[in-house]
């Protein structure tokens, strides 16, 4: 009996208490099975096995549930916007309102589509407020392992071929997810300085318009008054934010090397 | 136009169709990442893409499989990477060797040759097993074991056909019935003998398995 049924036993048999016959398939399993004791055991083994399986469940902590209640509460005021102008006929219209309105607040305003990245918002207030450093450091590798050890996502510092010079990273957070600031100073331009923001952020669109640079798929913006260029380097956000002019920023960009 | 009272409606439609399998999410989501900041992350994000590419769902659908197949591509993507798998398969072996040798008083029917060991598993042997398996095998125990999928739900959410979700369930639950096993005897749940006789069944097939899994990695 054993030998002529090794082969029903184990998949046929755990299809069977998966539950993936039909009534008349299992009817006719069930009928086997009162005959047979090596199967019947098998499928009381498999049964157990399920059973024990289900007590791995883990219910959600309620905060969470609540959290995730309000991120698509605000993924649904954000992406309102976003949405909205995916239709042509609203494009038009509300084209004309921003246009209009643009006139009136005279370059106060840039992209109507930045109301779904704030995150660079977030990252203009941090670098406009130079805020002190957690961590300082002149040499990238020493602040990459730094901020390796206090983020739980892969970052990558950028080395760059000349100008900018490293001062120090500040850890922080935009739109509760983790993000660091790194800090660099531009002696050749008077001291201005330059803030990386670097952020885990799921959104699949960066702000701006797409150019291809040095091989990688750069999106140039500006708001508030600075020039920004965002890029993705293994699914994290990098932004560079700088009182730069436009052909400085390609510049820093150019030469910039995820390695 | 601007119609915002339709967003509203999609929300509300949105959160009445998914939240209620957030714990699940959660649930699958811990065994995946195996710690709860993690799989937090893991799940916020899940629900935020379902959110935005919420059109894309067929209405009258499996909102269920939707949501994790969302989940799974979201988890290979972008949490895989970070977890270090071939640490946890090589060191799987040398932890169970030092460090449990909790020894229960052996009950009356652990004396039973008839006796299911599994139903005297603690959740966090469970757990710890499942924790233990390679990526590929744990995907499907999860989905088939944890959540109940049928066997062509799961080829639809790992986008592979049904064979391949069967010989994945198949191993992948040999694997871990191994492992339960070592704790159940570590544990005094099932006596030497009797572990004998059960390996028949919980067959060591496994290290053609991890061999395999690691020329993939």
């Amino acid at each position: 009996m054993r030998q002529e049924c090794r082969k029903l036993e184990e998949t046929f048999l755990h299809a069977y208490v998966d539950g993936e016959f039909s009534p008349e398939e299992s009817a006719e399993v069930k009928l086997h099975l009162d005959e047979c004791a090596t199967c019947a055991h098998a499928v009381r083994l498999h049964q157990s096995y399920k059973a024990a399986m289900l007590r791995a469940h883990t219910t959600a902590p309620h905060l969470f549930y609540q959290g995730v209640r309000e991120q698509i509460a605000e993924e649904a005021a954000h992406g309102r916007w976003a949405r909205a102008f995916q239709k042509p006929s609203a494009i038009a219209v509300a084209a004309a309102c921003v246009g209009a309105a643009a006139w009136f607040l005279a370059g106060g305003l840039s992209h109507p589509l930045f109301a779904s990245h704030s995150f660079i918002e977030d990252g203009i207030a941090l670098h406009a407020r130079a805020l002190p450093l957690d961590y300082a450091a002149t040499d990238p590798r020493s602040a990459q392992q730094w901020l390796q050890s206090k983020v739980d996502f892969g970052v990558r510092l950028p080395r760059f071929a000349q100008g900018p010079k490293l001062q120090g990273v500040r850890l922080s957070s935009v739109h509760q997810r983790q993000a660091a600031v790194v800090t660099y100073s531009l002696p050749q331009a008077d001291g201005r300085r330059v803030s990386l923001l670097i952020v885990d952020d799921p959104e699949p669109h960066l702000p701006g318009a797409a150019r291809r640079i040095a091989d990688r798929e750069v999106w140039l913006s500006r708001a508030r008054g600075f020039n920004i260029a965002s890029w993705r380097n293994d699914e994290i956000v990098y932004s560079l934010i700088t009182d730069l002019d436009e052909p400085d920023v390609l510049a820093l960009v150019q030469s910039a090397e995820m390695r | 136009m601007l119609d915002f009272k339709h967003t509203d409606r999609t929300r509300r439609e949105f959160e009445h169709l998914s939240l209620e399998h957030l714990d699940a999410l959660y649930s699958a989501g811990l065994r995946l990442t195996k710690n709860e900041r993690d799989a937090e992350d893991l799940v916020q994000d899940t629900f935020l893409r379902a959110f935005r590419f919420f059109d894309k769902f067929e209405r009258g659908t499996n909102m269920k499989a939707w949501l994790f197949k969302i989940l799974t591509n979201t988890f290979i993507n972008k949490y895989r990477r970070r977890v270090k798998e071939r640490t946890v398969v090589e060191g799987a072996a040398r932890e169970a060797g030092n460090e449990r040798f909790v020894t229960r008083e052996p009950t009356e029917s652990s004396a039973d040759p008839e006796q299911y060991f599994f139903d005297k598993l603690l959740s966090d042997d469970v757990i710890r097993s499942i924790d233990q398996l390679p990526i590929d095998f744990r995907l499907v125990v999860i989905l088939a074991d944890l959540q109940e999928f049928s066997y062509k739900e799961i080829a639809e959410i790992l986008d592979c056909p049904v064979g391949t979700v069967m010989s994945r369930l198949y191993r992948g639950r040999k694997l871990l019935q191994k492992n339960l096993l070592g704790y159940a005897v570590e544990s005094g749940v099932v006596q030497g003998k009797q572990a004998m006789e059960l390996s028949v069944r919980v067959e060591v097939e496994e290290e053609a398995d991890v061999l395999e899994f690691k020329r993939r990695a």
